[in-house]
């Protein structure tokens, strides 16, 4: 893989990442850390995709990683934790993959439609999953967990 | 500073009702609101203080010193996200629960919180929408014209649904309306600027209409052991996402159209 690739991937999700956090209106203080927390996602992602990993197991880890990071982020910065771990699942978001499925659905070509649509599926339920254990970890490591700390 | 709380126990409901409130309309998790009414009853001195929230309501009881059980129930009605006051509740209820706050003083900074502008103010969501665009139009492979043209079509996408509020119109028409420019829009930018990648464009703009929120609460939700707010949260994600793809279904034949083809 390019290395430009990964400049155009860890750049872009930077500022979409940041983009997104000011759209939906977080503290002016989160907006860089969370566009950091997205570029580290989606870097790692390629990096493992680039290393030969499969792509669902790619994206578990980079948004385990991410969920991880994001709690981190939320207790040194005392913040709510939704603005760094919505920002580790955006660069993730099978959005290209859904328009795909759209595209060729509205085409008429449903067997393309269909494949694009299960592969986007595959991709939604590992960016849950790799949320959710990142959040499992983070409690179980901070057992007096409360919302002040994420 | 505590005890004059709890003799009039009246007053303390309030302020546990508006920041349960204040976090779940402005896109907080409900197992946030929970918590945080919970510790703030604690800090204001109050006992056995116990809350349930759903994502239409709120349920809080709480006992005061020498008071019989005092009990509140509070409509909640989604509005829309604003994480800074989602953030600004959680520092009230940390001052409350470190005793620094009266309920009073949290009722105050509140009802200041509250009226906090919204997210749809002004034209700086529809910078913040085209920022968010165009990161993403270069994360799906697009370069400087993908970039550009995908944060217009997401600035003209999100003035038209500050448009649509001012009719008091969202969800529905905002969602499907959205996915509809979001995908007919680049396909029009192409005509004018050949070899515009439109895919990169097309997914760059719908990120902004993406449901992140949703999709972050429906998770976290979940993981607390509350099924019914993480399903709910998960539904909201999922109709908006239909919502948006079915827009933007509707774009090709709206396409041909125009072109002078059939539907």
């Amino acid at each position: 893989m390019p290395w430009t690739e990964f400049v155009r991937g860890g750049l872009g999700a930077f500022f979409g990442a940041l983009g997104f956090a000011w759209l939906v209106r977080t503290p002016r203080r989160a907006w860089i850390p969370a566009g950091l927390v997205a570029a580290l996602v989606y870097l790692l992602y390629l990096g493992l995709v680039a290393f030969g990993v499969a792509d669902p197991l790619a994206i578990f880890f980079a948004t385990l990683a991410g969920s991880l990071s994001g709690q981190l982020c939320a207790r040194k910065m005392k913040m709510i934790s939704t603005v760094f771990l919505m920002a580790a699942i955006v660069p993730v978001v099978p959005g290209l993959g859904l328009y795909r499925m759209m595209a060729y659905l509205g085409q008429g070509s449903t067997a393309l439609g269909a494949e694009q649509g299960v592969s986007a599926m595959i991709t939604i339920a590992m960016t849950a999953l790799g949320l959710a254990m990142g959040s499992h970890v983070d409690r179980a490591i901070h057992p007096s967990h409360w919302p002040h700390h994420g | 500073m505590i005890p004059e709380d709890t003799q009039n126990p009246g007053r303390c409901m309030e302020p546990l009702q508006l920041a349960g409130q204040i976090i779940m309309e402005n896109g907080g998790e409900t197992f946030r609101a929970e918590e945080t009414i919970c510790r703030m009853g604690e800090g204001l001195g109050l006992h056995e203080v116990e809350s349930f929230a759903v994502p239409s309501g709120l349920f809080i009881s709480y006992r005061a010193e020498g008071e019989q059980l005092e009990t509140g129930i509070k409509r909640v009605h989604r509005q829309s996200t604003n994480l800074t006051r989602v953030d600004e509740v959680n520092r009230v209820s940390r001052q409350v629960s470190a005793g620094k706050m009266s309920a009073q003083d949290a009722l105050t900074r509140l009802r200041d919180i509250a009226r906090m502008k919204g997210p749809m103010a002004g034209g700086l969501s529809i910078l913040s929408a085209a920022v968010c665009a165009g990161g993403f139009a270069l994360l799906f492979g697009g370069w400087l014209p993908e970039v550009g043209v995908s944060a217009v079509v997401a600035a003209i996408v999100q003035a038209f649904s500050l448009l649509l509020l001012r009719f008091h119109s969202r969800g529905i028409a905002t969602n499907i309306l959205g996915g509809l420019l979001t995908a007919m829009l680049p396909h029009l930018a192409a005509r004018l600027c050949p070899g515009l990648i439109t895919e990169a464009v097309i997914a760059g703009a719908l990120m902004p209409l993406v449901p992140g929120i949703a999709m972050t609460n429906a998770v976290q939700d979940t993981m607390r052991g509350d099924m019914v707010s993480g399903l709910s949260h998960g539904v909201e994600a999922l109709l908006t996402a239909c919502m948006i793809a079915g827009g933007a279904l509707l774009s090709p034949p709206l396409l041909r159209l125009l072109e002078g083809g059939g539907f």
